[in-house]
């Protein structure tokens, strides 16, 4: 079955204000499809647009090659689970689970077939019964998942659903979330500002900012090769030294960063001489050596101890601030604030992109 | 709870606050309505006669209504009338708290809600006397009706009981939608927007999820229009015709036109007991306990 989703120019107004600028999008059948964004930037619009609840102001959104305009929300092959769940608190888990196919007219029997063979998908065989308000917060999440799940939706589209869960169960949830995408074959659409999320999860993902898509790839992209300086600041830790491109051949570029002096990374997109770019390295790509290819001196500020590894973060002689991640094995004990460090990297490891460090 | 009064406001203000009170609450409410009872269980005695044989308890009073099949079928009308315009009210108004709570844009709900406040500006006479103009013989809305040619000639709407179910529905509108509104206003918006995209329809998410949600609101809502139409006067009074009258004008006439207190008591108490009393079984069939209209 064709459950691809298809935003064709798809543009959405508030009044004067655009929440979702000219987006052209296709979303591949049974994918795992991420919006990665920060609050504000569109992302929960569009699954309005998907689901249902808002019409776009231009475009058309395409569920399985058909035009889903004028269909209304409760048409629509789409399900969703909100942010904040939004478990019917005055049935049991059961009705919750059958409601949408109580809707449908399935009969009795059918239906509690339904839920129990979806209590069991989601490991809560036997609580069908039970009120919602008695479950716990990974329950009520895992029957949110039953209950989108039992209407048989082309398309899931998940709001943020981990964001009111503590740390252990949101590693876990993802994994199970991950899992229930293999067993059935829907396309899933997830909006989070979680970047841990997005990437552990997704087939690709669309990084958006202020209604536009910055870059959609898939999460080993988005990390090596970022677009756009916005997304190589929004997506993982990056330092960004911004100057004045100096030279730019062979999809490798210098730029003047002042006081650093000259530095050099990779360019995927051509760069003219004189314009503003920034180079982005990885705390995990500096090196508390000089052996690479180029060098940078600063001054440590401060060491945290972050369990596995370390983060040293330092300042040049200019007063930009660089992060250093190093293993937690690589610690000495002269690594105290005032230290001079040396510091180097791989041309390879660098990434020169125009404009100045996305602001985030 | 006296504690924590003295704590905030000291002894002195505190034991006055409290005296007043209770001044008021033995003094205004309590000992008048045990009185009322006292009367109600007394024969109407001449003044001569009090202290004598006669002046003893008797349930008279009491069984007078049963023997009276006139006085009956007007109590049993005005129970009935009264879930009626319970009923009618509860239509009107909960479409109406609905768009209110959840659809209308904080400015229209505010305009609506003004709109709905100004006229119980005005006391209940006035604006219940012009309901007595607008439904006239040939009054404004007969006038209306047959100018767009939907009545051939006018429509008698003050003899019978529907003007005085217009009326009262009217009167009472605000004690349906306040707390209708406020239950609705309540529910999470995800609640409906989880329904609809499930697939229910819209009379499906009011009957599932919205109306479950908001049965405290509208037992509280529907309670209150109940007790304040079985016990209404001023509107069948000037809306109602000698064939709709309720039962209050009954007590007021045993009370002022028959000089018989002790008989008005005892028909007041028995409106009082079996209003309560239909409440707690329509509370019991629907489910709504003490503690959600609390709530």
């Amino acid at each position: 079955m064709d459950s691809s989703v298809h935003l064709d120019n798809v543009v959405m107004q508030f009044g004067g204000f655009t929440a979702v600028q000219q987006m052209d999008l296709n979303i591949e059948s049974g994918e795992f499809f991420s919006f990665l964004g920060p609050s504000g930037c569109g992302k929960t619009t569009i699954l309005n647009m998907v689901s249902g609840f808002l019409e776009p102001t231009k475009g058309v959104v395409r569920i399985g090659g058909q035009d889903m305009r004028g269909v209304p929300a409760n048409k629509r092959p789409t399900s969703m689970i909100f942010q904040n769940l939004a478990l019917f608190p005055l049935m049991t888990v059961a009705e919750n689970i059958e409601f949408g196919l109580e809707v449908r007219g399935v009969s009795k029997a059918e239906r509690r077939k339904t839920s129990d063979r979806l209590l069991e998908l989601v490991a809560l065989e036997g609580s069908g019964t039970k009120k919602v308000s008695e479950l716990s917060g990974g329950q009520k999440q895992r029957i949110a998942i039953a209950r989108a799940l039992a209407v048989e939706p082309q398309v899931l589209l998940l709001d943020e659903p981990l964001s009111a869960l503590d740390l252990k169960l949101r590693q876990r949830m993802r994994t199970e979330l991950k899992d229930i995408q293999r067993k059935t074959g829907i396309t899933f659409i997830y909006i989070t500002h979680d970047q841990g999320e997005a990437l552990t999860m997704s087939d690709r993902v669309a990084v958006m900012s202020a209604g536009k898509l910055q870059q959609v790839a898939d999460p080993i992209s988005l990390y090596k090769q970022p677009d756009t300086a916005f997304v190589a600041s929004f997506v993982g830790e990056n330092n960004g030294i911004t100057g004045e491109v100096v030279s730019y051949a062979n999809g490798e570029a210098v730029i003047n960063a002042g006081a650093l002096g000259q530095l050099i990374g990779k360019a995927h997109k051509p760069l003219n001489t004189g314009d503003t770019a920034t180079l982005f390295i990885r705390p995990e790509s500096l090196h508390l050596d000089v052996q690479r290819d180029c060098q940078i001196k600063a001054q440590l500020d401060e060491v945290n101890f972050e369990g596995s590894y370390l983060t040293i973060n330092s300042r040049t002689p200019d007063q930009r601030t660089l992060s250093i991640q190093l293993g937690a094995n690589q610690y000495q004990s002269d690594m105290v604030s005032g230290k001079e460090l040396g510091l180097s990297y791989s041309v390879a490891d660098a990434i020169v992109i125009a404009g100045e460090a996305g602001d985030v | 709870m006296f504690s924590q009064l003295k704590a905030r406001f000291g002894v002195p203000l505190s034991v006055g606050v409290v005296a007043l009170i209770a001044v008021w609450l033995i003094g205004m409410v309590i000992l008048p309505q045990l009185l009322m009872v006292d009367y109600s269980f007394k024969p109407n005695l001449l003044p001569s006669e009090i202290g004598s044989d006669k002046d003893r308890y008797t349930l008279d009073n009491y069984t007078t209504l049963f023997g009276n099949t006139i006085h009956l079928a007007i109590f049993f009308k005005t129970i009935w009338s009264s879930v009626l315009v319970t009923f009618l009210t509860l239509v009107v108004s909960y479409p109406l708290a609905f768009y209110l709570a959840k659809v209308a844009t904080p400015k229209q709900a505010a305009l609506c809600l003004l709109l709905l406040l100004i006229p119980f500006w005005i006391n209940e006479i006035l604006r219940t006397f012009s309901w007595y103009i607008i439904l006239a013989y040939k009054g404004p809305l007969n006038a209306l009706l047959l100018g767009l040619g939907l009545i051939d000639r006018p429509i008698r709407f003050l003899s019978g009981d529907g003007g005085v179910l217009i009326g009262m529905v009217y009167a009472y509108i605000l004690f349906m939608i306040f707390p209708i509104y406020n239950a609705i206003e309540s529910l999470d918006g995800n609640q409906v927007k989880a329904a609809r995209n499930l697939g229910a329809g819209w009379i499906r998410t009011h009957y599932r999820v919205i109306i479950p949600h908001a049965k405290p609101g509208i037992a509280t809502g529907c309670i209150m229009t109940f007790m304040l139409a079985a016990g209404s006067y001023a509107v069948p009074a000037l809306l109602g015709s000698p064939g709709s009258r309720w039962f209050t004008q009954i007590i007021y006439n045993w009370f002022f036109e028959g000089g018989d207190w002790n008989q008005g008591a005892a028909y007041a108490f028995l409106l009082l007991v079996i209003c309560i009393g239909f409440i707690g079984l329509v509370m019991k069939v629907f489910k709504v306990g003490l503690g959600d209209i609390a709530r």
